[in-house]
């Protein structure tokens, strides 16, 4: 098998102008390259990325991003009447003077990667190995390694104080930025997290950002990802939760940008009683646009239990891809799984590729799976018009309702104010006739 | 109460109208499965006063619900010859929503259920439509929920079925409930009735007759859809047509309708327009 090379010189740049202080991650780097050298960008003879062609980046020079000027105004992105510890980024670069962390109580550490480069907690997290070949970007995302952030929060903290990483780019194009973002979150503690990306203008830019999330025993995580990037950009991501005994996690999604959009997300439900919930929403409306769901749930420890549940609505020429996996390890018994995809397509030339997947070695579980793509329900449009509903009303509704329940638990009203934001842009306002 | 109001709660008050509705001669079609055309209104004719009800009556596969689906525009049935005039407006040449504007409601037979669109809000998107084509402002949110709590009370449904999802895991009486509810929002001039009657019982059959007979008025004209005679005990209608094969074969006074429910429909069968 061939295997497609990154040009030479996103590396070359991106150790000039990385260019670490510490010796270890200049080694870490260096070798994360090599690896990836090696390893190639990946495409489409292999399984995990069938549907999902990379090779292109091959032939983009981006370049490191260079660091904006903080003039941004970023008041529209913030969260609308509710306290909030915000970090901001600009072009993956962290801009101490737009956020905002007054409220962040002293027992909890949360400051940029750069910043955190030091502690030998980090140092470990980031040395360790990730699979290259299943996960090639999160190679990549070590070997240029920009910037990000680093959340510690103590055990028994509950902060109620929503956390929110934005990430903005803008005003140029053809660079790339590779993101780490570190949230530890100790025994019995509690957070609200947003993680949004948004490209300002309809620049061709390349994001690739890691979250490893470290739920300790007992730990609540309600996690958000928004991904409104520009429609002509490039996001890749890698999400690693790992959860140990009684943590709970809620990721909830909300997909809209980027021409290309690629989501690996990895469970380790590494102890008894430890429990994910992922709930995720697309819409994919241009004649390019692709995004693909890869998400892979290790069920080590008996009493564990996962939920995945993904929707999108498809137009034009879009494409989407959803590949669920489960895995149920020998001795997991009596864990619970349940995974769907729902899809809606609005254009005949719009294509969806679904698989949920499952790999049992227990023989006392419950797991249940099941995937839909469909067309609108011309009974339902027409109920709606013969109550008086013009057509196009009509149907953002039914978009709407469609694509509604991926706020199910978003418990924050701040941050579902987000999520609806988004929806009202795509389908419309809820309120309009009302 | 707001001048809007008065005379009606929807505050939508329409033109007096000398005829409601002419159907002359109307022929429509569908495709079965093999893409064969098969006729089902052959000839239809009916005409309509403000303020009458008429019953529709007549055999299984004898196009009733059909001629509802045309009148109120469903998709997929073709118009092969006729002409339909209601409230003075030709009616196949509106959009479904125009012609809900213009006063016509259907019942359904099968309500669909819409996962994720409040009932509330449906019936608020629905009222608020039709006043912004009539060229009315939006209802409040007070004065909307006050009639609507008036108005649901009169269905029989209690007001916890306004938060839910239209017609989702509704039993098939309350579907039919809230039908009416719709109807009774929407103040129409002409109501279609299409089996309004089937799955319900003795009671809600009872509560649905009395929301049907409160906007019974001299200007508000109804047709009702039936296999049976039970609901014209309580629906009184003005006439009653028997439909065979796609057109009226006899009408009549409401005592036909005993009559049919004596003998059955063997006995028309055979029978053309007159």
């Amino acid at each position: 098998m061939s295997i497609v090379e990154p040009t030479s010189t996103w590396f070359e740049q991106g150790f000039a102008e990385q260019n670490a202080k510490q010796d270890w991650l200049r080694a870490l780097q260096n070798n994360a390259a090599e690896v990836f050298s090696q390893r190639g960008l990946p495409s489409r003879r292999e399984e995990a990325w069938k549907y999902t062609d990379t090779t292109f980046l091959a032939q983009k020079n981006y370049k490191m991003s260079a660091v904006m000027p903080a003039n941004n105004p970023i008041a529209e992105y913030q969260l609308q009447q509710a306290d909030c510890i915000m970090m901001v980024f600009i072009n993956g670069h962290y801009m101490e003077s737009l956020s905002q962390i007054d409220l962040l109580p002293n027992s909890v550490t949360l400051c940029s990667l750069k910043d955190a480069l030091d502690s030998s907690e980090l140092k470990a997290i980031l040395s360790q190995t990730v699979d290259a070949q299943r996960y090639p970007f999160a190679v990549l995302n070590t070997a240029l390694l920009q910037d990000g952030l680093f959340l510690s929060i103590p055990k028994n903290t509950v902060l109620k104080t929503p956390i929110h990483f934005l990430y903005l780019n803008t005003e140029t194009s053809g660079f790339a930025a590779h993101s780490r973002n570190i949230i530890k979150i100790d025994e019995q503690s509690q957070v609200t997290i947003l993680e949004e990306h948004v490209g300002q203008q309809a620049d061709d830019y390349f994001t690739n950002v890691q979250t490893d999330i470290y739920a300790g025993r007992g730990a609540q995580v309600d996690y958000h990802k928004i991904q409104n990037e520009s429609k002509s950009a490039v996001h890749i991501a890698q999400t690693f939760i790992y959860q140990q005994q009684d943590s709970q996690v809620n990721l909830t999604s909300l997909s809209d940008g980027a021409r290309l959009a690629r989501d690996d997300i990895y469970l380790r439900l590494s102890e008894q009683g430890a429990s994910v919930s992922l709930k995720g929403f697309y819409a994919l409306n241009q004649d390019d646009q692709h995004c693909d769901y890869h998400i892979h749930a290790d069920h080590l420890a008996a009493y564990t239990m996962s939920e995945m549940h993904y929707k999108g609505i498809l137009d034009k020429k879009s494409q989407a891809v959803f590949n669920g996996k489960v895995y149920v390890a020998a001795d997991a018994q009596k864990i619970q799984s349940n995974q769907s995809n729902h899809n809606l397509l609005l254009s005949t030339q719009a294509q969806v590729a679904t698989k949920p997947e499952l790999e049992i070695y227990a023989d006392d579980v419950k797991c249940a799976h099941g995937a839909t793509v469909g067309q609108l329900d011309k009974d339902a449009l027409f109920y709606l018009q013969s109550r008086g509903i013009d057509e196009k009303t009509a149907l953002q509704i039914l978009n709407r309702a469609f694509a509604a329940d991926v706020l199910d638990k978003v418990k924050h009203p701040a941050i579902a104010r987000q999520f609806q934001r988004l929806l009202t842009q795509e389908f419309g306002d809820e309120n309009e006739f009302c | 109460m707001d001048s809007r109001l008065r005379g009606n709660d929807s505050g939508v008050v329409f033109k007096r109208v000398k005829i409601m509705l002419t159907i002359k001669n109307l022929h429509a079609e569908i495709q079965d499965e093999k893409q064969n055309a098969k006729k089902i209104l052959r000839g239809f004719n009916l005409t309509i006063n403000p303020g009458e009800v008429h019953a529709i009556m007549g055999p299984n596969g004898s196009g009733k619900s059909t001629l509802a689906n045309v009148l109120a525009g469903r998709e997929g049935y073709e118009i092969t010859a006729g002409d339909v005039q209601f409230a003075d407006k030709d009616l196949l040449s509106l959009s479904p929503e125009e012609r809900a504007a213009h006063g016509l409601f259907l019942a359904f037979q099968y309500p669909v259920e819409i996962p994720g669109v409040n009932n509330m809000y449906f019936l608020k998107a629905a009222l608020n439509s039709i006043r912004k084509t009539r060229g009315l402002n939006p209802l409040d949110a007070m004065e909307f929920i006050q009639t609507i709590k008036t108005k649901i009370k009169e269905v029989g449904l209690d007001e916890a079925f306004l938060n839910r999802a239209v017609n989702e895991g509704f039993s098939g009486g309350e579907k039919k409930r809230n039908e009416i509810l719709q109807m009774l929002m929407l103040e129409p001039r002409l109501a279609i009735l299409d089996e309004t009657d089937s799955g319900l019982d003795i009671d809600a059959l009872q509560t649905v007759a009395k929301g049907v007979n409160s906007l019974r008025s001299k200007d508000r004209s109804m047709i009702v859809v039936t296999h049976y005679q039970r609901l014209l005990d309580y629906i009184v209608p003005d006439v009653v047509h028997v439909m065979v094969a796609g057109q009226i074969i006899k009408s009549g006074g409401k005592e036909l309708a005993l009559e049919l429910e004596a003998k059955g429909y063997g006995w028309l069968e055979g029978q053309t327009a007159l």
